[in-house]
């Protein structure tokens, strides 16, 4: 259980990646790495391709992020989720508020 | 030297046999043509001595088949003769002789001539065995280039389990390629494709693509991102090419909506995003160094990101392309390229290869040609194979005691017991989740007392958090009851948690559906991945009934 975070290089993407289980363990982490992100308004990428284990904290930790971000980032997008991570997001109707590919 | 004598007059064979003899050569003596022939092969002469006249088979006769039986070494045949009319020599040499020595005989004349073409011969003997070494060498060398050639065949080929979504064309320069072109499904839907150029050509510069290529597609198989990839291949490169050597890439992720790319850029000249009539919508200009120079800490692994149309194409290159020259030295130059991607929406790559072809003319390819189109569209997951379930009935059971639920957080390791119920491994993030879900509920309000109120404004969560971390600190009481029933003829999986707890009916039992309040946006997720979910009457225990037989995806 790991989380990286970097801009792309234009600076204009901000990635935070997350490996192997996303859960209440990574309140803290998770919540300093989006506090980087200035008034630049990048574009937030959350890629789940190696996330394998989800629950409801990692829920809530999103949607503090989106409240927290609001409208200092262009649009929050989650991506690359494993198909079952992806049916977790949609049975939570996160497909509504975040932009999943 | 053995020195055959061919002499039908006993006189002359023993004259010449003891004047070689002397000289300490091994002397051998047939009396005619027909003798030497058969016995050739047995006596193994370096030089002959060849009467012309003699009976049953003369000089003339004889001496092509002598030369015949020699094979490939010089054998120096050189006729005794009284003739001397210059018709006679004439002939001597035409069929095969080398030289005269004329009877009667002279000493000095004949150990003078015999030396001379003693030394021809014995430099006939050295080249001819450096030739078979050569040729064993040679074929050697061939063997391992097709063994090589064999396992490249094998290293690179898997891009054939891919969507035909790409187009290519490679050409070494020599037998081997330095450039490579990969490419591999993702796990998560979507396409990675590497196109990579090594230093020089030839087999030393295509050396490095067997490890390339396995690295690229055990990583791919995982799914990781192109940044991990590029570090990854960085590493290995860095560690297994000498310092001179390296390996210009462009590695991409088309996403399987085929809309949305990542690309890492090292090296390579610009690739091109075309739009659907072939113009230029955006220039990929690499960014880094190439993979193989820099050392881990150095390396940078950041990436490019950007949106495409399901029409649009992606076009890289290697050098070899835009390098090659024609007979005034002009480059083909990137705007040759860009104008036959735009001369027709069908351009192909193999229309740039036939003008690549034509401008170069007869001039040698100078090095390895490589260009590739990827067309942006849509990859869906492979479908799944067919599953198969364990027939055998398993219970697993696990209590845990208030100091192991102080410093252990056990979940993954439910999940890793329950999925090595074959079949059940495609399930694990299900598994997870309600395990994870009735686990916390279970430890966060049957044991620590925690109450889930204010959780839903931003600094409730956190505060939330920490005082559960607090509370956990101070347990010094409390069990947890985990079981797990497996049973093979509903291929179903009965879990139970209960804890030691009063059971949220007893605590906060204000109104009947007071659940949804307690637990939030957990429960909802549990009902509707699990198949049933019960508690008992107070509320300390929770019933999960999870099928495996049914798509984990199934919405």
């Amino acid at each position: 259980m790991t989380l990286n975070k970097n801009f792309s290089s234009d600076g204009k993407l901000f990635t935070i990646q997350i490996k192997g289980k996303f859960d209440f363990n990574l309140v803290q982490d998770f919540r300093s790495a989006y506090s980087e992100i200035g008034d630049k308004t990048p574009k937030v990428i959350i890629d789940l391709r190696e996330t394998d284990y989800m629950d409801s904290s990692a829920l809530g930790m999103l949607l503090n992020m989106k409240k927290s971000l609001g409208d200092s980032v262009s649009s929050i997008q989650i991506a690359n989720c494993r198909p079952q991570i992806k049916k977790i997001l949609q049975i939570s109707r996160f497909d509504k508020k975040f932009d999943i590919d | 030297m053995r020195i055959l004598v061919v002499d039908d007059q006993a006189v002359n064979c023993t004259l010449l046999k003891y004047m070689l003899e002397q000289e300490s050569h091994i002397v051998f003596c047939v009396s005619n043509g027909k003798e030497a022939v058969e016995q050739f092969t047995g006596i193994n002469p370096d030089i002959v001595l060849l009467d012309v006249m003699m009976p049953i088979m003369g000089g003339f006769e004889a001496a092509p088949l002598i030369k015949k039986q020699a094979n490939d070494v010089y054998l120096p045949i050189i006729f005794i003769t009284a003739l001397d009319d210059q018709k006679s020599l004439t002939r001597c040499l035409e069929v095969g002789g080398d030289d005269f020595i004329s009877k009667p005989f002279d000493k000095i004349i004949l150990s003078a001539k015999i030396k001379a073409h003693t030394r021809t011969r014995e430099l006939s003997l050295k080249s001819f065995q450096q030739k078979k070494l050569l040729e064993f060498h040679q074929n050697e060398v061939q063997r391992e280039h097709e063994i090589v050639e064999h396992i490249f065949k094998n290293a690179l080929i898997e891009h054939l389990n891919v969507p035909d979504i790409f187009d290519y064309h490679l050409s070494p320069a020599s037998m081997f390629n330095g450039d490579l072109f990969l490419a591999s499904p993702s796990p998560i839907g979507g396409l990675y494709i590497m196109l990579g150029d090594f230093t020089g050509h030839g087999l030393s510069a295509a050396i490095g693509a067997l490890p390339t290529s396995k690295t690229f597609y055990s990583m791919a198989h995982k799914g990781l991102s192109v940044g991990e990839i590029a570090s990854e291949l960085n590493n290995m490169l860095s560690d297994l090419l000498p310092s001179h050597m390296f390996c210009a890439a462009s590695i991409l992720e088309i996403n399987k909506t085929g809309r949305s790319v990542n690309a890492w850029l090292g090296g390579l000249p610009d690739g091109y995003i075309l739009d659907e009539i072939g113009q230029v919508k955006r220039v990929l200009a690499s960014q880094h160094m190439a993979l193989g120079i820099l050392e881990s800490y150095e390396f940078e692994d950041s990436i490019v990101h950007f949106e495409v149309d399901n029409t649009d194409r992606i076009l890289v290159l290697t050098d070899g392309i835009i390098e090659t020259s024609d007979k005034h030295n002009e480059f083909f130059g990137e705007d040759r390229v860009l104008d036959i991607m735009s001369y027709s929406k069908q351009a192909k790559i193999s229309d740039v290869v036939d003008a690549v072809k034509e401008f170069h003319g007869d001039i040698e390819q100078q090095d390895d040609l490589s260009l590739a189109l990827i067309y942006c569209k849509a990859t869906p997951l492979p479908d799944d194979e067919p599953r198969s379930f364990s027939k055998i009935p398993m219970t697993f059971n696990v209590k845990l005691e208030h100091e192991q639920l102080k410093l252990s957080d056990p979940v993954v390791q439910f999940v890793d017991l329950i999925c090595s119920i074959e079949g059940a491994s495609e399930h694990r993030s299900n598994i997870f989740l309600l395990l994870a879900e009735a686990y916390n509920n279970a430890l966060d309000h049957g044991i620590l007392g925690l109450d889930s109120q204010g959780k839903d404004t931003e600094e409730g969560f956190y505060q939330y958090y920490e005082q559960r971390a607090e509370a956990l600190l101070q347990l010094n009481s409390g069990t947890l009851n985990f079981t797990a029933l497996y049973q093979p003829d509903t291929q179903t999986v009965l879990f139970t948690i209960e804890d030691s707890g009063d059971g949220f009916c007893t605590t906060h039992c204000h109104h009947a559906d007071n659940k949804s309040h307690t637990h939030g946006r957990g429960l909802g997720l549990m009902e509707e991945i699990a198949n049933n979910i019960s508690y008992n009457d107070v509320g300390n225990k929770i019933h999960i009934n999870y099928c495996l037989n049914e798509r984990a995806t199934n919405t």
